[in-house]
């Protein structure tokens, strides 16, 4: 619009008031040189730099990515052991407490067992003391009755009998009192 | 008429101001070089500019990756996103074959970016792409490398052709379709590339130069100093809008460089 409205105005006028529309040689000339040394500056200097800075920024990232990656598998390889650890711990324990547990059982019953033999046995001891004493005690009633009785026997039939006849007849009478009990 | 811009800086008598238009971008040579091939060759204002601001983003690109870091810092952060973003297109229009387009792409985005910028630098106050030389420039360049990009990808016979006929169209419309083909793709798209930058960067110049000036002659005026406020006031909007415009056009420029670049990979009529 402004080209078109300056050309027709310089046109009119016959004069060169327009904005001049073909390049200057010179500009031309000196903008391209200086353009083309820019070009030549950032294709051969910068890009190159520039690129290998791209290039070198990815490979860090990639390789810290990486290596962040392979932290974590290892990581969770470690969790994953000691909770392995923890569990075989735990496990240990168990069957330690367990283990414990059953031996007081076993010595429990153990002694418990010993305790009621023992118990068995002393009141067997006991038994047999009792039954060996009343025996004891029998035969010396037995005797004393048997002597008794001859005494009396003798005072009351005043004869002498023989001891052998005194026994028999002193054991057949406590059979008797016996079987009478 | 070069006091004009001085004048806008630093003050000064704007007797005819903006008479003469083309003053404000065409600066008289201050060193003579000869002549080369019939044409007086010099040193003017505009090229010293030109060599500045691109000298100037050279060498920002050549300390940013002088000794690039892995974690950069700030002037190598802000320029691999400029890289970047020229990436971005030639993988948006291009794909993955555009890769090899990126230092290119950026060279062309980050050179014109620095002309426009001139528009508005102080000092400067000039872009260098307001002159056709710098825009026909960048827009021959970018011929050389579309066509050169078809002939090698689909031949010479095989990509003028590709042009001149395009398949799939009924063989009486190549009467009309032939010579518009081939002007549209070959004439037209390097002269809109050069025109649209040649055109907003010259118009832009015109309007900050008309923002400057205006306060300069209207706020002393007893009636007319409202315009002088006025133009105070509208001065760094006009700065804001011309610096989106630079940016703009660097990328549009860079943009319709992939553009070509892509339609000359393979035949796609």
């Amino acid at each position: 619009m402004l080209l078109a409205t300056t050309i027709i105005l310089a046109v009119e006028n016959g004069e060169t008031t327009g904005i001049q529309l073909l390049p200057d040689a010179s500009e031309l000339v000196m903008g391209t040189v200086a353009f083309l040394l820019l070009v030549a500056l950032m294709v051969k200097f910068v890009f190159p730099k520039a690129n290998q800075a791209f290039e070198d920024r990815a490979a860090a990232i990639q390789g810290k990515m990486e290596e962040a990656d392979a932290k974590l598998v290892e990581a969770e390889e470690t969790k994953r052991t000691y909770e392995a650890g923890i569990a075989d711990a735990r496990g240990e324990a168990d069957r330690i407490i367990e283990e414990a547990r059953a031996s007081a059982e076993a010595l429990r019953a153990d002694v418990v067992a010993k305790a009621e033999a023992e118990a068995a046995a002393i009141v067997e001891r006991a038994q047999t003391d009792v039954a060996g004493e009343r025996e004891r005690v029998v035969q010396d009633l037995r005797a004393q009755v048997g002597a008794i009785s001859v005494e009396l026997a003798a005072r009351i039939v005043e004869r002498e009998l023989d001891q052998a006849t005194h026994e028999g007849l002193v054991d057949e009478y406590i059979q008797r009192l016996s079987s009478q009990n | 008429m070069t006091h004009v811009l001085a004048a806008a800086e630093w003050g000064g008598e704007f007797d005819g101001v903006l008479d003469d238009i083309n003053a404000l971008f065409d600066f008289p040579k201050f060193i003579d070089l000869g002549t080369w091939f019939g044409q007086d060759i010099g040193i003017n204002r505009t090229i010293i500019i030109a060599w500045l601001m691109t000298a100037l983003v050279g060498l920002l690109f050549v300390i940013a990756f002088r000794d690039p870091k892995l974690v950069p810092g700030k002037l190598q952060s802000a320029l691999e996103m400029v890289i970047d973003f020229n990436r971005q297109i030639a993988l948006d229009i291009i794909g993955p074959k555009g890769l090899k387009f990126v230092p290119m792409l950026t060279t062309f985005f980050v050179a014109i970016f620095a002309l426009n910028i001139a528009k508005i630098t102080p000092i400067f106050m000039l872009p260098p792409t307001g002159r056709m030389a710098w825009p026909l420039m960048f827009a021959v360049i970018a011929w050389l490398i579309y066509v050169g990009v078809g002939i090698q990808n689909q031949g010479l016979g095989g990509y003028f052709a590709g042009i001149a006929f395009p398949p799939g169209v009924p063989k009486a419309l190549y009467i009309i379709l032939t010579p518009i083909e081939i002007v549209s793709s070959l004439i037209l798209r390097p002269f809109t590339l050069a025109i649209r930058l040649f055109a907003n960067m010259a118009a832009g110049h015109i309007l900050v130069v008309i923002t400057l000036v205006t306060p300069w002659i209207f706020l002393s005026s007893a009636r007319g100093w409202p315009i002088g406020v006025f133009g105070v006031v509208l001065g760094p909007l006009v700065f804001a809008f011309e610096l989106f415009i630079i940016a703009l056009q660097a990328y549009i420029f860079t943009m319709l460089t992939a553009v070509y670049i892509d339609s000359s990979m393979e035949a796609h009529h």
